[in-house]
């Protein structure tokens, strides 16, 4: 117990909004999930994948905050570890991997069953389960959509964090079969170039585009964002 | 790669990059003027006047022909002015500090087309000494000239003189500084255009805007920020989340593994 306490400190740094609720970060991501409300064609949009071009511009912390705000306004929400190459969604809430996406797709166990709680009122949590080598062919078998279909049912949104768009084709079967794709860019070290192409990439998989999260975003001083408001 | 060259964009990048660009022509600027009104010493000019010009043995029979034999002569006598016949003889004369090689070239000899009249102007760190050069040689250039074309047609027809305040021809601060802010401006600009191609990355909300056209859903601080940003947790933030975030051992213990081998 004392063990597993001191070693989740680090690991959910990232988890902003649930750690430092009150921090401007946290405030940004309530802003972002107000736009994306605002941004909803009717109110059917249940499925949100969070991609970015390349690796390692924060598709994951976005995902794991963004789900912990869409819970907190009162969402019954899902967030799944589609990302079966590189799983992170256990490390973020400190779980074990041993079952998850992956098996459910193999026609391994049920959702019911398969779901963690995060801890969070709200907030479920479905792990990448154990590294499959066919993610891809995986994503794109009809048990996935009869798999979303059962989490359209019972949950309210539910949030895919996905592998980078530019490197497999993972999240553009995955953002085919969403109902909205938010791009995650990393402010100053994902290329032009890369982004146009996650772009198109996402325009060929017939995605609907929600919009852009620009993450490591420096505020400058007198940034409209940057003070506290309370 | 896409490239379309957008006037728009460009001046507008220029814009985000007018602090350097203006810092550059600033800069520029206080150079040339330091370097004009520090570093550069003054050189000031004297010119001379000398008229070519043989006085007919006979007065009525003064010609076109002679005329033209003068102009003819002129080509002749501004290389000569600047031989070290001439030259040497200047350098002896006033007891100068130099060689024949570097009294030349501040020696400018010029003659307006189809008139008689030279004009030589010499160049020198003091006034003085420029009005005593160019006198020195129109001088000399009036004596040698009878032993060396055997005639008598140079007369000096303006010496130079000494002004009340001399003023010095070069450096031109001003000229200097506005070459400066030319070159600094483009520099700038040249620096702007190359920082800009070389930073290839998505920095602005407005880069989003113009490449993808896609809409900004937000930004999110870079988490180093947050010690700086956020306050100390509130002992009821604390409490809320004792009370929401379980341990995960109490979830994951009875859990069967499953789907170990695909």
């Amino acid at each position: 117990m004392l063990n597993q306490t001191a070693s989740k400190r680090p690991l959910a740094r990232k988890l902003v909004a649930r750690i430092k609720p009150n921090s401007v970060i946290s405030e940004q991501y309530r802003t972002i999930r107000t736009t994306i409300n605002f941004s909803l064609p009717g109110n059917e949009m249940k499925t949100l994948l969070f991609t970015s071009a390349s690796k390692e511009e924060g598709k994951s912390t976005t995902s794991a905050n963004m789900a912990v705000v869409f819970a907190e306004s009162g969402k019954k929400v899902l967030l799944v570890d589609a990302d079966m190459r590189k799983p992170t969604l256990h490390h973020t809430f400190n779980l074990n991997n041993h079952i998850g996406l992956s098996n459910l797709l193999v026609g391994k166990g049920e959702l019911e069953q398969s779901v963690r709680d995060s801890g969070i009122r709200g907030l479920e949590l479905l792990t990448s389960g154990q590294v499959p080598h066919n993610p891809a062919e995986l994503l794109d078998s009809p048990v996935l959509d009869q798999l979303v279909a059962e989490m359209k049912e019972r949950y309210d949104l539910i949030i895919f964090d996905s592998p980078p768009i530019l490197s497999v084709t993972d999240s553009k079967i995955l953002a085919n079969k969403c109902d909205g794709t938010v791009l995650v860019v990393n402010t100053g070290k994902t290329e032009k170039q890369s982004a146009i192409k996650a772009r198109d990439s996402l325009a060929t998989s017939r995605a609907y585009i929600v919009g852009v999260v620009m993450n490591n975003y420096k505020l400058s001083k007198d940034h409209y964002y940057s003070h506290e408001y309370n | 790669m896409e490239s379309t060259f957008n006037m728009k964009e460009f001046f507008k990048n220029l814009k985000k990059r007018l602090p350097l660009i203006i810092a550059m022509t600033v800069a520029f600027v206080a150079v040339a003027a330091a370097v004009s009104y520090l570093w550069m010493k003054p050189v000031y000019q004297a010119s001379t006047q000398i008229l070519v010009n043989k006085a007919p043995a006979n007065a009525q029979e003064f010609s076109m022909q002679d005329i033209d034999t003068n102009l003819q002569l002129i080509s002749t006598y501004n290389v000569i002015i600047k031989s070290p016949a001439i030259l040497t003889e200047v350098i002896n004369e006033l007891g100068l500090n130099e060689t024949v090689q570097s009294l030349n070239e501040r020696i400018e000899v010029s003659s307006i087309e189809d008139s008689q009249v030279v004009t030589l102007e010499v160049e020198d760190g003091s006034m003085q000494q420029a009005v005593l050069i160019a006198n020195t040689t129109a001088k000399v250039f009036e004596q040698e000239i009878r032993n060396l074309m055997r005639v008598d047609n140079v007369s000096i027809l303006a010496p130079a003189t000494m002004p009340a305040s001399p003023e010095p021809v070069k450096p031109d601060p001003l000229f200097n500084m506005a070459v400066g802010a030319i070159i600094g401006f483009m520099l700038g600009t040249g620096l702007a255009i190359v920082l800009d191609q070389l930073n290839t990355t998505v920095r602005t909300e407005e880069d989003i805007d113009e490449l993808l056209g896609l809409q900004v859903l937000g930004v999110v601080s870079p988490v180093g920020d947050l010690d700086r940003t956020d306050k100390p947790s509130k002992h009821t933030d604390r409490m809320e989340l004792d009370e929401n975030v379980e341990p995960d051992s109490v979830k994951t213990a009875a859990r069967p593994k499953v789907g170990s081998t695909y």
